[in-house]
């Protein structure tokens, strides 16, 4: 039976990553009898294998709570979590669309961090009201104060409501739920009128094809009810709404102001897109909800079935992965060295590899990725403006009258102490400070960096030398011309198209002297000579060679035991295959990522 | 499933699985030994698992008889002499067998080696590994080098052939020493060297622990100097790591690279055999207690039918390790497969510049001798 309005909550938890918010999450729905102990697997809401190895989120999950509150009344509590990783703020902001207000989680010892920091001021500006809870007070480097000073002075938000929790033990998180009810505002919407409801997330379960995540805006959403999709005028058959308990529990039906899914016998893998709006095709609505901003993606790599046979079932992959990761962008590319494969866009490096794992694990495929790039900006001789996304399209230097690279602005957040290696981080990026302003104990600051600099390896370096306390946020700001050259990589004399990409010329010679340097660690001595060469144009600017094995033969085969040997060589074989055959020369997939790697290598010092 | 027009030649492989002590580089089924050597009651076992082979034999003469170890020099010359009279009292040999047994220099006596050569051996085999004492303690070995010089002469007054088996590229070794030990073993009078390539191998101690080997262009210098050295003396080199004077190559390995049949008896032996049912391979128990006490139903661990890809690739495996290859047609001779079943891995090998083909001789080329491993792997199934 669905709730009244006045007695549900759609809530989500902004939380930096390791704050406590799948922990919260775990106490909330033990509290609310979700789950028995038998089934409360640590972190249920972390569902993906790799989120719970990574210990983050990285899709939006749902959770419907019943809450019986101390004055006698029985509250739905919806909770819809969020990632906590700057890569992932666009799955944020779909999140909060389906929210009346939001928790925000800061652990005790760490205080506020860079991207609570951002995620916060979305749902200010997305109308949600914000409630501060500091976790983990149990901790004895617990300091609510200087926490509470941050929360007023970075975020600037009110914290004598503050919650103090500690999600571990469960200490103060009943309190919390009662906090919760009062100060998060109970939906509205109507529940006679024409069905609005927006899709949050979608995902493809092989037995019952598309199962969708939506929020009931107005109407009533029953089950059986024939459903039309706002942007493709497709019409389906209800067969299941419910909610998550976390298990799904299916209902008769899904009101104005609740959350919960729908199963239509979508089988198409783009028939309930999201951010799409569903409605009844007897009774339509007169116009969709807002809907979620397009994202752009903004670091750009080529993946390739290391099996050209695989091409395929990679491109059934991505599909089914992009019905809900509608930041994953992808077309075909082909290269002259890895054969067919997808130019595919990303959010940031830490979407890249999620992607990456995921369709490796998940499908079984096994994939070359090439290095990650930012799309670049040129205007050619004839006036033309063009994105550049992949190295290997930019057109010859006499057709380019300027190149131009992206910039982010970058929020930085880190405790004083560490305010000078930041800085000198930033400054060796290229980057030019826009402010600085010390709260608390913690320093804002602003720069301005080509986003070149940062995709590689800032965050990890800004983590390591801050040792973790530092929180980084960035955003697009705007392309601006430089001097960038196309560096070439030609193995044996031929130019490897998946290896050249576009630096600055002042950067070039140490990149093309590191990248073969790597090159030649990581692709294995084999029969012949491998001549490496790093060039600009016609320019040779760095070379190495691989020297030749002087022989691959197994000294003693006896008839004996023929299995032992065959398994070596077995072995031998299965190697050989993970790399790519370019002319006679074997390069293994780590090859490609060299570009990556060669910075962290020579600057991890 | 394949079958062959006539049976390959037989041969008999005879496990003696004792050691006085395990090197630090073997990866053989030998075994420590403690207390007293069972010699009585593992001879009866062999010949007890013999009897039950007899079938497979298919009235065929042994062409040779290769007891390998394991040390079995530490069998009495009366074992040895129980052994072989007792196979040849159930199976024919050709007039000219070659018997090989294999000796460790440790402690040999002369009378032991005239035993031994009364019993039928004809050919000894001395597991000297280096006549460098520095080497000989790197290598675990219990024998001193002048241990080692006069195992060889004692040898030489017993028998005609005798091969020595000797390592290269171990550890601190430098070309002038790896020359020196050849060196010392063309001296000694061996008309055979199996020359290896000392190489890591699981399950071991230097495993376990590696010792620093010469790197691979420190081994190529060395195995340049001392290839040079074996062949001026007049040895050709006929396998990857066999070395013979004319007409002295090991006919008992050789009918293992030119995929011949063969017994096997013994803890841990394997056996191949051309059976209606195609190829069959068989492996004993390796544990010397649980050989004994199933010798008598066959003590068999593993036994299968080669399918005919893998029957393909084992040809190659064996075959290609011959530096002077094979005759085409004993490729169907062996494995009852036409050569298409090498396809298209024939194909591939002969257009990399591994293998060549010329006048019904196929033959791995120079490279592909130094890349056998690649050579061989095109065949895998």
């Amino acid at each position: 039976m669905s709730a009244d309005l006045r007695h549900i909550r759609n809530f989500a938890i902004i939380a930096h990553i390791d704050h406590g918010k799948s922990t919260l999450a775990d106490r909330f729905i033990e509290l609310c009898g979700g789950l028995d102990a038998r089934e409360m697997s640590n972190q249920v809401l972390d569902s993906m294998d790799l989120e719970k190895e990574r210990g983050i989120t990285i899709k939006a999950q749902t959770v419907s709570l019943p809450f019986q509150a101390d004055d006698g009344q029985r509250y739905q509590l919806n909770l819809i979590d969020t990632p906590g990783h700057v890569d992932f703020s666009y799955e944020v902001s779909r999140s909060l669309a389906a929210c009346e207000g939001a928790l925000l989680l800061v652990d005790a010892a760490q205080g506020v961090e860079a991207q609570s920091v951002a995620n916060s001021y979305s749902a200010i500006e997305a109308g949600l009201e914000v409630v501060p809870v500091i976790n983990k007070i149990d901790l004895p480097s617990a300091d609510p104060p200087k926490v509470r000073r941050e929360i007023e002075e970075i975020i600037g938000i009110d914290t004598q409501d503050c919650a103090l929790v500690s999600a571990k033990t469960g200490l103060g998180v009943r309190d919390l739920m009662h906090l919760l009810v009062r100060r998060i505002p109970a939906p509205s919407g109507n529940r006679s009128a024409p069905l609005q409801a927006l899709i949050i997330d979608s995902w493809f379960d092989n037995y019952v094809g598309v199962v969708s995540l939506v929020r009931v805006v107005n109407g009533t959403l029953n089950s059986g009810a024939k459903i039309r999709m706002w942007s493709t005028g497709r019409t389906y058959a209800v067969g299941e709404v419910g909610t998550f308990t976390p298990k799904a529990k299916p209902r008769e039906s899904l009101c104005a102001g609740e959350v919960g899914y729908v199963i239509a016998g979508i089988k198409e893998v783009h028939g309930a897109p999201v951010g799409d709006t569903i409605t009844l095709d007897a009774q339509p609505c007169a116009a969709p909800l807002p809907g979620f901003l397009q994202i752009k993606p903004r670091v750009f790599a080529g993946l390739f079935p290391a099996q050209s046979d695989d091409f395929e079932a990679l491109r059934v992959a991505l599909d089914k992965l992009s019905l809900n990761d509608a930041a994953l962008r992808f077309e075909v590319e082909s290269s002259a060295a890895l054969g067919f494969g997808f130019r595919c866009g990303f959010l940031g490096l830490l979407h890249m590899e999620i992607v990456q794992e995921r369709l490796e694990r998940e499908y079984g495929l096994n994939l070359i990725s090439t290095a990650p790039t930012v799309v670049f900006e040129i205007v050619t001789t004839d006036g033309e403006t063009r994105l550049i996304e992949n190295p290997a399209s930019l057109p010859p230097p006499n057709e380019i009258a300027e190149v131009r690279e992206p910039y982010i602005t970058a929020s930085i957040l880190v405790p004083q102490e560490y305010i000078g290696p930041v800085m000198q981080l930033c400054v060796g990026k290229r980057g030019v400070q826009k402010r600085i302003e010390y709260l608390a104990n913690q320093v804002s600051m602003e720069y301005d960096i080509p986003m070149a600099e940062v995709v590689f390896d800032f965050f990890d370096r800004l983590k390591s030398l801050s040792r973790g306390y530092a929180s980084f946020d960035y955003q697009f700001s705007r392309f601006v011309p430089g001097d960038l050259v196309k560096l070439d990589i030609l193995i044996n004399k031929e130019r490897v198209d998946a290896l050249s990409l576009i630096v600055h010329r002042d950067s070039s010679q140490r990149r093309g002297r590191e990248i073969v340097e790597r090159l030649q660690d990581v692709i294995p001595r084999q029969m012949f000579e491998v001549a490496l060469q790093a060039a600009i144009g016609s320019h040779i600017i760095a070379r190495a060679t691989v020297k030749a094995v002087r022989k691959n033969v197994l000294a003693k085969c006896y008839g004996g035991d023929v299995t032992r040997k065959r398994k070596l060589l077995e072995k031998q074989k299965a190697g050989k295959k993970r790399m790519k055959q370019f002319g006679s020369v074997e390069i293994p997939q780590e090859a490609f990522l060299a570009v990556l790697n060669s910075s962290r290598g020579t600057k991890e010092s | 499933m394949s079958t062959v027009s006539q049976l390959p030649p037989l041969a008999l492989y005879v496990h003696l699985p004792w050691c006085l002590r395990k090197c630090p580089y073997c990866d053989f089924n030998s075994h420590e030994l403690r207390g007293e050597l069972p010699e009585e009651a593992y001879v009866t076992a062999l010949l007890a698992d013999l009897d039950g082979s007899l079938p497979a034999a298919c009235s065929r003469p042994l062409a040779a008889i290769f007891i390998g170890g394991g040390t079995p020099s530490l069998f009495s010359a009366a074992a040895v002499t129980r052994l072989l009279d007792g196979v040849r009292a159930r199976l024919a040999l050709v007039h000219d067998v070659e018997i090989t047994l294999e000796a460790n220099p440790g402690a040999v006596e002369a009378e032991r080696f005239r035993g031994y050569r009364a019993a039928g051996v004809n050919r000894l085999s001395i597991g000297v590994q280096s006549f460098a004492p520095r080497q000989l303690q790197a290598l675990g070995r219990i024998h001193s080098s002048d241990e080692a010089r006069r195992a060889v002469t004692l040898a030489r007054q017993s028998f005609d052939r005798v091969n020595l088996d000797l390592m290269y590229c171990l550890p601190g070794q430098s070309p002038d020493s790896a020359v020196a030990d050849v060196d010392a073993a063309l001296a000694s009078g061996a008309t055979h060297l199996s020359f290896y390539h000392l190489t890591i191998e699981p399950n071991t101690v230097f495993h376990a622990r590696p010792p620093v080997l010469p790197d691979g262009d420190a081994a190529h210098a060395i195995e340049e100097a001392v290839h040079a050295r074996v062949a001026a003396a007049g040895f050709r080199r006929y396998e990857v790591s066999a070395w013979a004077r004319a007409g002295e190559e090991c006919r008992h390995n050789l009918n293992y690279w030119r995929f011949g049949d063969y017994l096997g008896i013994g803890a841990g032996a394997h056996a191949k055999l051309t059976t209606a049912a195609g190829i069959v391979r068989e492996s004993r128990t390796r544990a010397p207690a649980d050989y004994l006490r199933r010798a008598a139903e066959g003590a068999i661990a593993e036994r299968r039918v080669v399918s005919t890809a893998d029957t393909a690739f084992e040809f190659m495996m064996n075959a290609l390790r011959l530096t002077g290859g094979f005759p085409e047609k004993l490729f169907s001779e062996r494995t009852g497969l036409p050569l298409s079943a090498g396809e298209p891995a024939l194909s591939t090998a002969i257009e990399k510049g591994l293998l060549e083909r010329r006048h019904g001789e196929i033959r791995p080329t120079a490279l592909g001798a130094r890349f056998l491993n690649d050579l061989v792997a095109l065949f895998l199934p």
